[in-house]
């Protein structure tokens, strides 16, 4: 494997943890956010600021998990507050709030980011193997909480909370779990891509990022852990393979998300679902 | 005999119009109360307000002489209620068999904690089948509910409710949009259900089945109390057909 | 003089922004969609607006040919994309319209080159002092414009009978078509309305900053949606209210706490807050 290779995957491998983790929120919570990329930025900054100080990485990357998860909470509680339709506009606010607030603060390095991140002391190769292994966790993690009774309690938030509460079901706990999970993973893939390039700005943690997240979960089938694993690996390595699309990137993720949700909303998975036959839960 | 479930004082507003006003009633153990009334004469409000969906005005409600009235709907019913929905509402994602066994899971989803940690699907599969079973749809268990008809979605709401093992069931008109003799069929399952001692609670519009198989009618006419009591009695009073009727 | 200044700019800011919103609340009001798209019109519309004055040395006809292409273009995005998809869970439709956004975005980088058209001799730039205050003639028309159409939109919702056709479409789709109503025509009516009105602001905001750009819409697109939270969702009334105050509290936001928080940003910090004290929005939604 050359350089180029090994960054390549690198950065699969974390945007594995970060589809894997929108999907418990989305695809078996059925709450909707459009501000992912958010709480990827707060687990990066965490990380960053920590690790200039002189916080070994252990520390930093358990900070970066908490701090996501924390405030990843705070917006659950809000989505607690109001009806769907607004969760999808909260969360987008989230987006923009996040950016909005990081470029206007020296603290936060305003537009020109911070730089400077100390090496994780590692060769490129080991730090590959280290973020493939928390993407492999995540993966483990996921497929457990659907085989658990919470991902059965998630699926019945996800089709029906009313009904699911006239069963005794404490949905709001439900919800909450799902965001803590889920912005808790995105801050850890943060904090590892903090890590891997050393320098960040506040654009690549933006809403079109939040898209992006979103439209690996959505082309891989929404709920389904190894479509999206798949539509993310598939989704990144893309633009790297056939240069040529790098220019039309953007286009084509806004192509494939409305042809996936218009013509096969269940996407990959429902491929995968049509030739096997029989449905992956 | 005690009341096992009762409702003091209920008033409930929407907006300008008082749906309810001042009802008070109350359930024994192992009774089958029907509430009956013309449309829109509060009676799914009713429900809902015991059951803490809807938020009343005023109201005193108990379970067992405790005071329910503040706790959120999952705690109420974790005190012994089952509600089914007029408007059938299965979980689309999962098969009828699903239905039954995430209900039948109740405790097993109490909290985050024992949701994680428990695994095993099997015990609550067996509870399943066998409300499935007690209203004969065990020979659809694998189908995905949205092939089926109407007939056996009223069923798998009343499996469902019953698999939360509740000490009061509340039926939201089980029987509506069911043909005769269907709706003869499943209110017979429903009062084999209340013999073998469930208290149960339903709101009805089909009279014959009512007047069959209940023990007391409450009747509600625009959010107020009208009559109860035994049923043909009730039946016989004039306001009762009045209001039947309409004036 | 600061404050008055900066509050006439907040209602010309919020001007524009009740136009887009207004038609997105129209067509939440009715289908429960989030158009994120419908700002993709806007940004055609300006594009169209510029290149046909350019062309043809007139801005009538290039706000006819913007409004009219913008208003077919929304039935046919209707007819197209949600048309077949409202049946599904609502996210379908959301994510298939972000999609469909970005998707426009590019392609209007792709045709009309990254670095944004200008008209070669801007209209109604001419200055006229109000009460002292300086003002472009296409800022005061922007404001005109608004309380017009706005103004127009709520007589017909109110007065006629396709307006009433409309509000029995929102209320009950079933019982309007019993009426005599029918609601698929009242949906294309809508999005032609709403699309044509999205092209309106199109027009205007390129006179107003005299630049179109690919990514114009991107902000107006997402602030919009906030606006129509804030405003209740179908609500036009609210999100007329809506948007002028988050124009003025924009301008003077950008003032006072703009160290802290950037212009974009200020409608969501806003929606939060509003959300966190009254999870419904400031007005009641239809």
């Amino acid at each position: 494997m050359g350089p180029y290779e090994i960054s390549l995957a690198t950065g699969v491998g974390i945007y594995v943890i970060l589809a894997v983790s929108l999907n418990l929120i989305t695809g078996y919570c059925g709450q909707i956010s459009l501000g992912h990329a958010a709480f990827f930025g707060i687990g990066a900054y965490t990380v960053a600021l920590l690790s200039k100080l002189g916080w070994p990485m252990y520390l930093t990357l358990a900070a970066g998990l908490s701090s996501a998860g924390i405030i990843g909470v705070i917006i659950g509680l809000t989505s607690l507050r109001v009806k769907e339709d607004f969760l999808a506009i909260v969360t987008m606010g989230v987006a923009f709030l996040f950016v909005g607030i990081v470029r206007q603060q020296e603290f936060f390095g305003g537009e020109m980011g911070i730089s400077g991140i100390p090496s994780h002391g590692m060769t490129k190769f080991a730090y590959l193997c280290f973020v493939l292994v928390f993407a492999m966790l995540s993966i483990l993690f996921s497929w457990y909480v659907k085989k658990a009774w919470i991902g059965f309690a998630f699926d019945a938030v996800a089709d029906d909370e009313g009904t699911a509460r006239t069963l005794g079901l404490d949905i709001k706990s439900y919800k909450l779990t799902a965001f803590a999970m889920g912005t808790s993973m995105a801050g850890l893939a943060g904090g590892l891509y903090a890590y891997y390039t050393r320098f960040i700005v506040p654009e690549t943690f933006g809403f079109i990022e939040s898209i992006t997240i979103l439209s690996m979960v959505a082309v891989g089938g929404i709920g389904s852990t190894f479509g999206v694993v798949f539509a993310t690996v598939l989704l990144v390595m893309m633009p790297e393979v056939f240069r040529f699309i790098n220019d039309y990137k953007l286009l084509l993720y806004g192509a494939l998300l409305f042809g996936v949700m218009r013509f096969k909303p269940e996407g990959l998975s429902g491929f995968y679902t049509l030739l096997t036959g029989n449905k992956e839960k | 005999m005690a009341a096992i479930l009762s409702a003091e004082a209920v008033t409930v507003r929407f907006g300008g119009i008082t749906a309810l006003k001042d009802v008070s009633f109350e359930v024994k153990q192992g009774e089958f109360l029907s509430l009956i009334g013309p449309n829109g004469a509060g009676k799914t409000t009713l429900l809902k307000t015991i059951t803490g969906i809807v938020k009343p005005a005023n109201a005193s409600i108990k379970i067992n002489d405790r005071e329910i009235t503040k706790l959120p709907t999952h705690s109420r019913i974790r005190l012994g209620l089952a509600l089914t929905h007029q408007i059938v509402s299965p979980f689309k994602s999962m098969t009828v068999l699903q239905n039954v066994m995430f209900a039948a899971g109740y405790k097993k989803v109490r909290n985050i904690g024992l949701s994680i940690l428990n695994f095993s699907r099997s015990s609550e599969k067996k509870d399943a089948m066998a409300f499935l079973e007690m209203v004969d749809i065990a020979q659809y268990k694998n189908f995905p509910v949205s092939t089926m008809p109407l007939g056996i979605l009223k069923r798998l709401e009343v499996a469902r409710a019953l698999a939360i093992k509740p000490k009061i069931l509340l039926l939201d008109e089980p029987l509506a949009g069911l043909n005769s003799q269907e709706a003869s069929r499943l209110a017979d399952t429903i009062k084999l259900i209340s013999q073998n001692g469930m208290t149960t609670v339903m709101i009805e519009h089909n009279l014959s089945e009512v007047l069959r198989i209940s023990d007391r009618l409450y009747v509600l006419d625009n959010g107020k109390y009208l009559a109860s009591g035994n049923p043909k009695e009730v039946m016989k009073q004039p306001e009762v057909r009045t209001a039947y009727l309409g004036s | 003089m600061l404050f008055i200044e900066l509050f006439i700019q907040g209602l010309i800011q919020g001007s524009t922004y009740a136009i887009i919103a207004v038609g997105l609340t129209l067509i939440y009001g009715l289908l429960r969609v989030l158009h994120v798209a419908h700002a993709g019109l806007f940004t055609l519309a300006a594009y169209l607006g510029v290149t046909v004055t350019n062309q043809f040395g007139s801005l009538s006809l290039g706000i006819v040919v913007a409004t009219l292409t913008s208003g077919i273009v929304g039935v046919v995005i209707y007819r197209l994309v949600y048309e077949p998809i409202l049946n599904k869970p609502p996210y379908v439709a959301l994510i298939a319209s972000i999609g469909l956004y970005i998707a426009m975005e590019e392609l209007f980088r792709l045709i009309f080159g990254p670095f944004g058209l200008s008209f070669s001799s801007a209209p109604l730039q001419n200055v006229v002092v109000i009460f002292g205050i300086h003002l472009r003639a296409c800022q005061i028309i922007t404001v005109i414009t608004n309380v017009v159409l706005l103004g127009i939109l709520a007589w017909i919702a109110q007065k006629t009978r396709v307006g009433i056709g409309w509000r029995a479409t929102v209320d009950d789709p079933e019982m309007s078509a019993s009426f005599g109503i029918d609601p698929i025509r009242v949906r294309y009516l809508v999005f032609f309305v709403g699309s044509a009105l999205a092209a309106v602001a199109g027009v205007l905001v390129a006179l107003l900053t005299n630049l179109v750009e690919p990514t114009m819409g991107a902000v107006p697109s997402y602030k919009s949606l906030a606006i129509i939270v804030l405003g209740g969702l179908g609500n036009v009334f609210g999100t007329l209210i809506a948007s002028l105050a988050l124009g003025v509290i924009e301008a003077f936001g950008t003032i006072y706490i703009g160290d802290f928080l950037d212009r974009d940003a200020i409608a969501f910090a806003f929606l939060v807050v509003v959300l966190m004290i009254k999870p419904t929005g400031l007005f009641k939604s239809r």
